[in-house]
């Protein structure tokens, strides 16, 4: 009997390598570095080629007390959440944590206005706490942002981090603080290909390396977007594979942000008692969205809860074995 | 209800107002034109004015200053009258100036006697005609009734279809020519299969006969007096449709025509327009209105239908559907025009709601439908139309590109009236290094054609990036912030312009112009797709309106609103709306063609629905486009080489 020959993709171009961290010899100080990226076929066909680098999972921590998470949540994460640092270290020691994602959400107007100073402090002793590599997420207010994150990048110099995120509205001061000091840069993009391109290609014609550049194509949760976030993932994959230059980024989700807005995850049993055990309703929730979204080409996976984090780093593992 | 009196200067103009009405109404009655481009509800901020005296109410809008508040500004259109008032309309918010007719790259197009007459494309024919006859007397052994006998003369010179006469004709037609000794000059109107005598003179006036050809813009209104006789286009005027004053944009007067009422008043006003024309180029040759007795028209569907008083509503409803794409020919004087008062009026056919007559009219003047060859025709305005195909076919489509490539919705817009910027270069510093202003003298503004140069300048000497965002290590002293906390460039400084104010670009203007020129070329790429070809395959890019006589082509390829291919492929049409109406006028064959050949034969392609034009939209917000490999012959050309330059931040 014949058997059908296997479908293979043939690609003409593979993902950009993007190395995140810089041990001592490396003029840095980390203990580890992760290299995401490279790969040159379609997410896990093992058949077509292998991963060459598996996903990541970062874990979010911020640099306030996060009042506003849903009691599960933090329960989890304990009372370490008080201390930037030792959040961290618990991420890494106990929860297995690839990369730390800081996120700077005190430097917010609103949440209380933390100084570039301040946010730089922060950055260092996160640094000093841990010894994977760190992102560093602003606060998402664009001029406080172009504020803090040049000190922060500053702060950091030689550890080549990740720094997001820049726009195409606003990128130039953050592109030349990162090119100097040597980091990477996350370009965000409102669920648009289009626009996540030009990002890619604002920040490049500043000068900038594009192995040195992350997507962040933004987020849907599960019932909140996600087969948007799905849909352009998987354009822009084959798009990088199809031989686009401008668009062979590896790609950051924010996992545990956008999961942990959803109703099904933050309601208490007494406001959703039909919804399920609500210690378990986020966890999954965070699973299910980053599960897909692996699927759709997905390279570092920001998480919140430690559940989740086990659970997708064991997906990951299943997936490329 | 109490009234007050509103005097408007300089022109010291007073009309009365009842109390609370806003000083764009008083404006609109006392028939000041005050720009307003979104039809009064207070979204554009271009209808301001100065409140020297009188009291008055203004509601809070966003657009003027403090400075501008305390020196007396305010916004027409939300500033009620509550005491007699004088106000001054400065020069920035009126519809002034004459519009610039069709400049000479045109004139190949324009010389239609080319394409009608003798051995030519479509036989000299005119829609009237004039036929002097000698009538034998009636007698005892050929009495046939009066009516016939002009008919049986009239069949004797020539192959006649069904006549018709009207009544008003007939009613005094035994004495008329018993008077004139049977010599009598029968007016004949084409009206499709059948022919109407329109009129009968006496005499012989066969050697008066003239007719119009008219381009009923959204803006502007260009009307052509032609020597029926000769095929002689004898003088030409234009002027702004007055409708402005009443919205910008076809949806805005779409909007605006909600009651019979408004419906007649926009009627009224674009009427009057043309009657001014007609007056104008009458008096011009010395010629009486009784001699002109024919008028064709090309416009927009909106325009034909608010000329004929037909309610344009569902145009801006899906599924979109006009009142009438094909036009009955009417009496002149029916609507208002004011031409022999047996005259006839007929509008040239439109496709659908957003492929209008003028766009039909545009395909007959090109002359693309007589080529094998590919040809793709752009009419460039606030709503932009594209039609691809050759002698076989033709496909059309619409594209909604918004007010900027005629100034509107730009800070220091203006239309391509006296004062425009139309040309401009920049040094490699950002300063002006040559320009050229409409009229000659100090700039006012800018108008489309400046814009898309001042952005393709801007872009070549990195003062923007290709998002269109001020680069501001480049920009220098030039950059500077507004009041409202925006960045402006200063393209020329206060002293350098005829106002004293400062022309300045906005990144809100650059983003305007970048949507409209994303949504032409968009269209363009989805018009392609759907006939499954590339630009490549098209051998001639007809550039048409009014806007695109000036356009500069290199510039608006560095833009990206024309696709990057060679540049000898491309041609102006000039103002092939009224071109189209003219050959029309002059030759049944041609509008027979233009019915049969053109307007019946186009397909019509919506874009609204289109994935393609959803999915792609974003990538040409970009300059010129987000895939540089759309334009070859501008790869390259932005950015510095990665790494070359260090950290210039810390610096």
């Amino acid at each position: 009997m014949k058997m059908l020959e296997e479908a293979k993709g043939k690609w003409a171009g593979a993902l950009n390598e993007v190395v995140i961290g810089a041990t001592k010899e490396q003029g840095g100080t980390r203990t580890s570095t992760v290299t995401v990226g490279g790969e040159k076929t379609l997410p896990f066909l093992a058949y077509e080629g292998p991963t060459k680098n598996r996903p990541v999972v970062a874990m979010e921590i911020l640099d306030r007390v996060p009042e506003d998470w849903p009691k599960p949540l933090t329960d989890a994460l304990g009372d370490a959440v008080k201390s930037p640092a030792e959040w961290a270290k618990k991420c890494v020691d106990q929860f297995g944590a690839d990369l730390i994602c800081l996120k700077l959400q005190g430097t917010h107007p609103d949440f209380g206005n933390a100084s570039p100073q301040a946010a730089a402090a922060t950055v260092k002793s996160v640094l000093a706490a841990v010894g994977v590599p760190l992102i560093i997420w602003g606060s998402d207010h664009d001029e406080k942002d172009n504020e803090v994150l040049p000190r922060c990048s500053e702060a950091a110099k030689g550890e080549k981090c990740v720094i997001g995120a820049v726009k195409e509205d606003n990128y130039k001061t953050l592109v030349s603080f990162c090119l100097a000091d040597g980091h990477s840069l996350i370009g965000l993009s409102p669920i648009d290909i289009n626009i996540a391109k030009q990002v890619n290609i604002l920040v490049s014609e500043m000068g900038f390396p594009l192995d040195r550049l992350v997507m962040y194509p933004t987020t849907g949760a599960l019932g909140y977007g996600l087969e948007y976030a799905y849909s352009i993932q998987e354009r822009s994959r084959i798009a990088a594979l199809g031989g686009d230059k401008m668009m062979s980024m590896p790609v950051i989700c924010m996992i545990g942000q956008e999961a942990w807005r959803a109703k099904e995850a933050r309601a208490s049993a007494e406001e959703a008692p039909g919804l399920g055990d609500e210690n378990m309703r986020g966890v999954f929730w965070e699973i299910a969205t980053a599960s897909a979204l692996l699927q759709a080409g997905s390279d570092i996976m920001v998480m919140r809860h430690p559940e989740s984090v086990a659970a997708i780093k064991n997906v990951i593992t299943k997936l490329t074995k | 209800m109490k009234t007050y009196s509103v005097t408007f200067l300089p022109e010291e103009k007073t009309v009365q107002a009842a109390a609370g009405k806003s000083i764009l109404e008083a404006a609109i009655v006392a028939g000041i034109p005050v720009n307003s481009v979104c039809a009064g509800e207070g979204v554009c901020g271009k209808c301001r004015v100065l409140v020297k005296s009188g009291k008055v109410e203004a509601e809070p809008n966003s657009f003027l200053t403090r400075r501008d508040i305390q020196r007396g500004m305010a916004l027409a259109c939300h500033t009620y009258i509550h005491g007699d008032v004088v106000v001054e309309v400065p020069l920035e918010s009126r519809i002034s100036g004459v519009p610039q007719l069709a400049s000479e790259d045109a004139i190949r197009f324009g010389r239609i006697s080319e394409r009608v007459g003798e051995g030519a494309a479509f036989a000299h024919a005119p829609l009237s005609g004039k036929a002097y006859l000698e009538l034998p007397l009636p007698n005892l052994t050929d009495n046939i009734p009066d009516q016939e006998r002009i008919y049986r003369e009239l069949s004797r010179h020539r192959e006649m279809p069904t006549m018709h006469i009207g009544l008003a004709v007939l009613q005094k037609l035994p004495e008329l020519l018993r008077e004139s000794g049977w010599k009598v000059t029968a007016l004949l109107g084409y009206r499709g299969r059948t022919t109407e005598v329109m009129e009968v003179e006496p005499g012989d006036t066969s050697a008066r006969h003239l007719g119009i050809a008219l381009d009923v813009g959204t803006t502007t209104v260009v009307a052509h007096l032609v020597d029926l006789n000769t095929s002689e286009t004898l003088t030409t005027k234009a002027k702004y449709n007055s409708q402005i004053s009443l919205g910008d944009d076809v949806i805005s007067r779409i909007m605006y025509s909600r009651t019979g009422e408004r419906l007649k008043q926009l009627r009224d006003m674009v009427v009057g327009d043309i009657n001014d024309l007609i007056t104008g180029l009458v008096m011009d040759v010395k010629a009486k209105f009784h001699d002109v007795t024919y008028v064709v028209c090309a416009g927009n569907t909106t325009m034909v239908h608010l000329l004929l008083g037909l309610n344009p509503a569902n145009i801006r409803r899906e599924p979109y559907v006009p009142c009438a794409a094909t036009l009955p020919v009417i009496r002149a004087a029916e609507i208002g025009v004011k031409i022999n008062p047996r005259g006839l009026l007929l509008a040239l056919p439109c496709v659908s709601s957003y492929v209008g007559g003028d766009v039909v009219a545009d395909v007959l003047v090109t002359g693309m439908t007589d080529s094998e060859e590919l040809s793709l025709l752009i009419d460039l305005g606030t709503n932009g139309e594209l039609v691809i195909g050759n002698a076989d076919w033709l496909v059309c489509c619409s594209a909604s590109a918004g007010p900027s490539f005629e100034g509107g919705g730009i800070t220091c817009g203006m239309r391509a009236t006296t004062g425009a910027i139309e040309h401009i270069s920049l040094k490699p510093d950002g300063r002006i290094d040559e320009y050229s202003v409409v009229g000659g003298g100090k700039p006012v503004g800018i108008c489309g054609s400046g814009l898309i140069d001042a952005i393709a300048e801007l872009l070549r000497v990195g003062c923007i990036d290709r998002r269109g965002r001020f680069v501001k290590t480049e920009c220098g002293n030039r950059l500077r912030e507004a009041e409202t906390g925006e960045r402006e460039f200063v393209l020329f400084p206060g002293k350098a312009t005829a106002l004293g104010k400062d022309i300045v670009l906005t990144e809100p203007d650059i983003s305007n112009l970048i949507h409209s020129k994303g949504s032409i070329y968009m269209a363009a790429e989805c018009l392609m797709a759907h006939v499954d070809m590339t630009f490549d395959d098209v051998k001639h890019i007809y550039i048409a309106g009014g806007f695109g006589n000036y356009l500069d082509i290199e510039r608006a390829v560095e833009i990206g609103l024309l696709p990057d291919v060679e540049r000898s492929r491309f041609h102006f049409v000039g103002n092939g709306s009224v071109q189209g109406a003219k050959m029309a006028l002059l030759s049944q064959e041609a509008l027979t063609y233009l019915q049969v050949r053109i307007a019946a034969a186009m397909t019509d392609f919506e874009l609204s629905s289109d994935h393609k034009y959803m999915n792609e939209y974003s990538s040409c917000l970009f300059l010129p486009h987000t895939n540089i490999e759309k334009f070859p012959s501008l790869r390259g050309k932005y950015g510095k080489p990665a790494q070359a330059e260090g950290a210039r931040a810390r610096a």
